[in-house]
């Protein structure tokens, strides 16, 4: 392993391809920056210019370009309130706040450092654990996804900031939005009322950015004297990145980080997964571990934390799948599958041990993606801070027509523009009657994977119990009810009620069941681990009142 | 008869979507052979839509409301006159936007849109050609020529 990681630094930090990486961690953060114009889309449109490359430059310069799409991605979230890519749309709830409270250079030193030290982590992990962890995916049945899909719509009902009817309706709305066009097992045109351009449905990112941008930008300019103003009031010329600050906090929530990269890399394993869902997830887990749940959403450091490290960590787990299995964790990583079909190399379990130094390189290079995207974002922050000292209108108006190039470029057709202003519409109106709007994105981006998934379990078997008795569904399940009560045991916690002093312990017994029915013996060991756990807490807490009153 | 607030109208308007969005669930094809066919899905969403509607339609006109000022389009004109400035030129910008290009069409719409919303002084006038002719301009050539994205010429230019 040792030699072959050697030869993979040699072939990594050949001049040339450090160049070619620089390059593509540029156009990534530039691309990420620009809403609607995706990661995807930047990796597929450097994909040509890689085909006279030898495979590692080819790949190191797309890794470059994800990484720094990731990245670049956090941009214009924190900045303009507009999440750059799907990526980074929890990163808007707390890093905007905090631009907008005067702190800018801390939001954006805490986006930097925290999707750093997430793609660290989650490279470390591609470095030695790839094979062992690309196994779990395979575990995953289609009655699983469903679970986890479940499982991630019940987030729904804490984005739903206080007024929970609406944002459960926000999200089955989205997933209604999501049923619009052809369905994706029988092709059966629905909603379409009669118009061809429906029979696609709706592409997911113009009504992203039709939500987001025209909400946020219109809101911020309905006074005309406040849109004169600029979009970040405070000490603009003593704007700079709080490095120091930055990874202080972080180190302060190394909890949140650790977790969230987690939660991160673990969506990576799952194919179709993605960083789309893992940000919003990481940021829920995190809100709900916390004991100030008020202070997310006002500009709060683990918020921001939470969602940047593990959209970084994503892409280290989508890689895991990638070489490991041959099995694309999301988009950007099937196109480099294809890039590397095209070098007629194919990725498969057996792709480590025959192609050492490539694999091994692609690590290296995820690696250094990140240094790189580090290094290259503190010197390029300066020119992105210059956008929020413009009047607001001014800039509102060109991020509305950026918005709009940048989703035409999704499929090239005007129709994408025309579901943005519509979206924008329909996501003001929402805004301005106390409707959230992350529940719906939520639906929108959930809602053909349950259908699909749900299909499928039904077409493998007629056997219902499966969606109960998998260990991983069971585990999904446990994970869904506890999600779904948690804001009921946060106020009786706050009452001082007897049973929520249980919860954590119930929530253990009822996760110790599926991992214990799971394969291998580190997790029937955890499972046991947590029920021994849960009974020592059980004892002492009933033991606990004979105490306080002898 | 108490009159009905925003979120009762809200809500009345959610069951009607719905009503009619069930209504055309019976029009799709059904695809032989299938386990699940293609109704099925938006059929149980449509329904948790519909209770989730009831549930609010029941809380709005069961909760007290605050008291709110009469509506007047007056003043509501003038709260959403921004936004509403935005919504149409961008609606303008679309439909120009097969004979003008993306280009001319996206360097008019940032051009009118904030001289519109900003004054039309004449140094905030030159002020706003020179960032729609450089924002605009400058974007549409990295796609054009950077990127080789092919975006719409527009008709009167072909």
């Amino acid at each position: 392993m040792i030699e072959n990681l050697i030869n993979a630094f040699d072939a990594v930090f050949a001049l040339n391809n450090l160049m070619l990486m620089a390059l593509g961690v540029l156009a990534g953060l530039v691309a990420g920056s620009i809403p609607g114009f995706t990661i995807t889309m930047a990796v597929v449109l450097a994909l040509p210019f890689t085909f006279g490359m030898s495979p590692i430059e080819g790949l190191s310069t797309m890794l470059g370009v994800y990484v720094g799409g990731l990245t670049g991605g956090m941009f214009a979230s924190i900045l303009i309130g507009v999440p750059g890519t799907p990526s980074a749309i929890a990163t808007t709830f707390d890093g905007f706040p905090m631009a907008r409270k005067g702190r800018p250079g801390l939001a954006l030193g805490l986006g930097l450092w925290a999707s750093f030290f997430g793609g660290l982590i989650s490279a470390v992990v591609l470095v030695f654990l790839a094979p062992t962890l690309a196994a779990i995916g395979l575990e995953f049945g289609p009655w699983d996804y469903f679970m986890l899909v479940c499982f991630a719509l019940t987030i729904a009902a804490s984005l739903s900031e206080g007024a929970l009817i609406k944002g459960l309706i926000a999200g089955v709305f989205g997933l209604v939005v999501a049923s619009v066009g052809e369905d994706h097992i029988n092709g059966a045109a629905r909603f379409t009322f009669g118009f061809e351009s429906l029979g696609a449905g709706f592409a997911f990112l113009p009504v992203l950015i039709g939500l987001f941008a025209f909400s946020q930008l219109l809101n911020d300019m309905s006074n005309t004297e406040d849109a004169k103003k600029p979009m970040i009031a405070g000490q603009h010329s003593a704007v700079k990145m709080e490095h120091r600050k930055s990874i202080a906090l972080i180190f302060l929530n190394w909890m949140t980080l650790l977790r969230s990269s987690a939660i991160g890399l673990f969506i990576g394993l799952l194919p179709a997964a993605g960083s789309s869902i893992s940000n919003i997830l990481a940021y829920d887990q995190t809100k709900k571990a916390s004991k100030t749940p008020e202070d997310f959403g006002q500009g709060t450091p683990p918020g921001l934390i939470a969602s940047e490290s593990s959209n970084n960590a994503t892409a280290g787990g989508a890689l895991i799948m990638m070489m490991a299995l041959g099995i694309p964790g999301d988009a950007v990583t099937a196109v480099m599958l294809g890039a590397l079909t095209i070098h007629n190399i194919a990725p498969s379990p057996t792709f480590i041990s025959t192609q050492p130094v490539l694999a091994y390189g692609i690590m290296v290079a995820y690696f250094l993606a990140n240094f790189m995207t580090l290094i290259m974002t503190s010197g390029a922050l300066r020119i992105f801070l210059l956008v929020t000292r413009v009047p607001l209108y001014i800039l509102g108006v060109v991020i509305l027509l950026y918005c709009a190039i940048g989703v035409f470029t999704l499929n090239n057709t005007s129709f994408d523009i025309w579901t943005l202003l519509v979206f924008g519409v329909i996501g003001f109106a929402m805004v301005k009657n106390g409707f959230p709007l992350t529940p719906m994105v939520l639906g929108v981006v959930l809602g053909p994977l349950a259908e699909l998934n749900l299909s499928r379990s039904l077409s493998t078997s007629d056997d219902l119990t499966l969606f109960f008795m998998r260990p991983w569904a069971l585990f999904f399940i446990v994970m869904a009810l506890f999600s779904v009560f948690f804001p009921l045991y946060q106020s009786a916690s706050k009452a001082g009620k007897r049973w929520a002093q249980f919860y954590g312990v119930g929530f253990m017994v009822c996760a110790a069941v599926p991992l214990m029915l799971m394969e291998g013996s580190f997790r029937t060991g955890l499972g046991v681990v947590l029920l021994i756990l849960a009974g020592w807490l059980t004892v002492n807490k009933l033991r606990l009142p004979q105490r306080q009153n002898p | 008869m108490k009159r009905l607030n925003r979120d009762a109208i809200t809500a009345l308007l959610l069951l009607v979507i719905c009503g009619v969005l069930y209504r055309t669930t019976f029009d799709i094809r059904e695809v032989p052979f299938s386990e699940m066919g293609s109704e099925v899905w938006p059929r149980f969403i449509l329904i948790l839509l519909s209770i989730l509607s009831v549930i609010y339609l029941f809380r709005s006109v069961t909760q007290p409301q605050l008291a709110v000022q009469a509506f007047s389009w007056s003043r509501w004109f003038k709260t959403y006159q921004n936004a509403l400035i935005c919504f149409a030129m961008f609606l303008v910008f679309l439909l120009a936007l097969p004979y003008l290009g993306m280009l001319v069409a996206g360097i008019l719409f940032v051009f009118i849109t904030q001289s519109i919303i900003g004054g039309f002084a004449p140094k905030l006038l030159l002020f706003h050609a020179i960032v729609s002719v450089l924002a605009v301009g400058g974007m549409w050539s990295i796609f054009t020529f950077a990127l080789r994205v092919v975006l719409p010429a527009g008709d009167l230019f072909r």
